[in-house]
């Protein structure tokens, strides 16, 4: 029972870019570590977030997970079968059961075919239908599922506002009949008043389908909600996990909590903003050169010798809360975990 | 240039102290093949000394063309101000020669744009464009005396290293860093009015608190009145003394941050609160959208502009536009509709 509730399980998931010295170079000049040592899972049915500032590894990591971009090492296991062990036949037979939603409906989108082929396009794919008329049957109840009018099935892109055209890609997306949806920033461009209708839309979806979201996100209000559990990185890592209530009631990890007191709360009242945090200072550095040990050490309040020396682990709060912090190591002399 | 707005009222004129900026009737539009876009459309509002006034709405609904047509920036053609009166200081800024109009850009009302990489010269140093306005407004003069300028401005918006950082190119500066640059060089000549049009859209949220707080700590100490212009309902809670609503054009609805969001009275207000979500309700609160779409501004529809989303929506809504009309010392709508009856 337990073993499959879990939809999708990531372990130590890295992915490198080597940065090319010059077009006739074959040595890289360094290496982006985008992704450095991942390893979450999802629930089935359930939202995860993943959050963090832009250049974070959040839209890589989405990618690994479908293998989209190639992962360097670990592992990704949907319902069972392992992702990253697979050939490009056994790959395109597992891709139905994932797919993305991106942030940019406009790009996302060839705008030289018709929204009937832009939603009908995975049923070729994968041979979904076996006439015409099924085809186009179905495209026009994916069309009615995302509250989209049949009779828009012969128009074009261009045609549509930028909710509408974030509609279509998530009809896309449905086509096949996905377990899991990647959604990267899939709501983010969208003014609030459109943003709300898409959200809503997402919600209703994963109750009558039962999907699984992994949702890419920076707006930490659009995250809270609407995922169950959130994956908080930085610097290619993931520094903490916790259950919705858990991550913003009570953060732990010390880049959690500068995160938090930073959005600006929908409300006059200066008691119902969090305290913006006074350390939080300069910005995220560069992922070419990552600080040493915690990644988040030069801009760490709290920042004692260890944190420049060894990366931290992970540690088990318990609840399905998880923080990479020196600070709650009961190893580390002077810790929360030890006094 | 006439058609003021009857909202010089008695109220206006014994409740507050005189506007920097008084804006009235201001009618914007871009001439197309297809017809006008009315991107302003009679658009009144104040700005006071010292306040932070915010503009907010959804993108197209007219905000930085507001913004652009105070400092006289729209490209014409296709745009054209056809009508109302930008007061500022005292001065009609519409009828300011090219001359006059650009001694006041920069000078007096210092402009902060989202992609801070647009408005910088790529070839020139931080510390080559900081000098600049210093030279030509403030006639700094010497060396040694421009470069000490130059550096206090950047100590100011805490760029850290600034003797190192004075003599970097643009493109070697973070999001966040050319963001400050752009606020050192608009401060360089010690603006009474600062314009910031979606200052930190594009940067992450932890980077965007550092500048805004930036900003209100500067307004503040130098009593600077800023215009932020913003489509992020959290941004404006937090840093606006006073808040204008704006909809395909017009400004619907104006109040203090209080009113705004404790007790919105126009019905679009309405639903932008209950389209977002809210860090203080109950995680998983169903959101209540907008239904519809923001209307295509070459083709508005007779009446309020609102009232085809609108579910409060009368046979007068769709007939007749809704001037601003005075709730409460600080609070106007245009709405014709009485809320707190309707509901
Ligand atoms: N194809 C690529 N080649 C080189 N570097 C990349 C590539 N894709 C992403 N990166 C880098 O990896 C880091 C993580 O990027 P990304 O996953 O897009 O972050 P996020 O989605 O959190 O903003 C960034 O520094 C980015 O520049
Ligand atoms: N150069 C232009 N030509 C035609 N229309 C324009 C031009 N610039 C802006 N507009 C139109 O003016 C309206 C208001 O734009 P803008 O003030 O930029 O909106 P925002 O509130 O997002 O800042 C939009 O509908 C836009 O399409
Ligand atoms: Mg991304
Ligand atoms: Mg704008």
């Amino acid at each position: 029972m337990k073993q499959s509730d879990v939809l999708l399980q990531v372990t130590d998931l890295k992915v490198h870019f080597p940065l090319g010295g010059g077009l006739l170079s074959r040595r890289p000049r360094g290496t982006v570590k985008a992704v450095d040592g991942v390893s979450f899972h999802v629930n089935r049915g359930e939202t995860l977030g993943l959050v963090g500032e832009s250049g974070c590894g959040k839209s890589t990591t989405g990618l690994a997970v479908l293998r989209l971009v190639e992962p360097t090492s670990g592992k990704v296991v949907l319902n069972g079968q392992d992702i990253t062990a697979m050939n490009r036949r056994e790959l395109r037979a597992v891709r139905r059961q994932m797919q993305m939603v991106y942030q940019d409906p406009f790009g996302a989108l060839n705008p030289r075919m018709r929204v009937l082929d832009i939603i009908g396009e995975p049923l070729v794919v994968h041979k979904l239908t076996r006439s015409k008329a099924e085809y186009r049957e179905r495209v026009y109840e994916l069309l009615n599922l995302v509250g989209l009018n049949p009779n828009m099935a012969e128009r074009y892109p261009h045609e549509f506002s930028g909710g509408q055209r974030q509609r279509i890609g998530i009809a896309r997306a449905l086509a096949a009949n996905p377990e899991l949806i990647v959604c990267d920033e899939s709501v983010s461009a969208l003014d609030v008043s459109i943003q709300a209708q898409v959200i809503n839309l997402l919600e209703d979806l994963q109750k009558q389908l039962n999907l699984t979201y992994l949702f890419i996100a920076h707006d930490l209000a659009v995250v809270r909600h609407i995922c169950d559990r959130i994956v908080v990185m930085y610097l290619g890592r993931i520094v903490e996990i916790a259950p919705r209530e858990e991550l913003y009631e009570n953060p732990r990890h010390p880049y959690t909590q500068a995160l938090l007191s930073a959005i600006p709360v929908p409300d006059p009242d200066p008691a119902a903003q969090r305290p913006l945090d006074p350390a939080l200072q300069g910005e995220v550095p560069s992922p070419l050169d990552p600080p040493a040990g915690c990644p988040f050490h030069p801009r760490c309040r709290f920042a004692r010798p260890e944190c420049s020396q060894r990366a931290p682990v992970t540690v088990d709060l318990g609840g399905g809360h998880s923080v990479a912090c020196h600070l709650y190591d009961p190893a580390v002399a002077g810790s929360a975990a030890a006094v | 240039m006439a058609s003021v707005q009857a909202e010089t009222t008695a109220a206006e004129a014994t409740a507050a102290p005189a506007p920097l900026l008084r804006v009235r009737g201001l009618k914007t539009v871009f001439r197309q093949e297809h017809g006008e876009v009315n991107a302003v459309n009679g658009v009144n509002f104040d700005v006071r000394p010292g306040e932070t006034v915010a503009i907010v709405g959804e993108s197209g609904s007219g905000k930085s063309i507001t913004a652009m047509s105070i400092l006289r920036l729209i490209p014409s053609p296709p745009g054209e101000i056809v009508d109302g009166e930008i007061e500022f200081a005292g001065r009609d800024l519409l009828s300011l020669s090219e001359e006059e109009i650009r001694l006041v850009r920069g000078n007096e009302i210092a402009m902060i744009f989202q992609e801070p990489m647009s408005s910088l010269n790529p070839v020139l140093t931080i510390g080559q464009q900081l000098a600049e306005p210093l030279i030509v407004h403030k006639r700094v003069q010497g060396k040694k005396a421009i470069r000490e300028r130059c550096l206090e401005l950047l100590r100011q918006v805490r760029i850290p290293d600034p003797e190192r950082r004075l003599d970097c190119y643009p493109h070697e500066f973070s999001g966040g860093m050319r963001q400050r640059a752009m606020i050192a060089m608009g401060l360089a000549c010690e603006p009474r009015l600062i314009i910031a049009d979606e200052p930190t859209t594009a940067l992450d949220v932890t980077v965007q608190a550092q500048i805004l707080e930036l900003l209100k700590e500067l307004t503040r100490t130098r009593g600077t009145s800023m215009i932020l212009i913003t489509h992020d309902l959290g941004v404006v809670a937090r840093y606006a003394d006073r808040i204008n609503v704006m909809y395909a054009g017009r400004i619907v609805e104006r109040g203090t941050a209080q009113e705004i969001f404790n007790s919105p009275k126009h019905p679009y207000t309405i639903g932008l609160m209950e389209s977002m979500p809210r860090l203080n309700q109950p995680a998983g609160t169903r959101l209540k959208p907008i239904p519809g779409q923001p209307p295509d501004l070459s083709k508005l529809p007779r009446g309020c502009a609102f009232s085809p989303r609108c579910r409060f929506a009368t046979e007068r809504c769709r007939q007749e536009t809704p001037e601003l009309t005075q709730l409460s010392a600080e609070h106007w709508k245009a709405c014709w509709v009485d809320i707190d009856e309707a509901v």
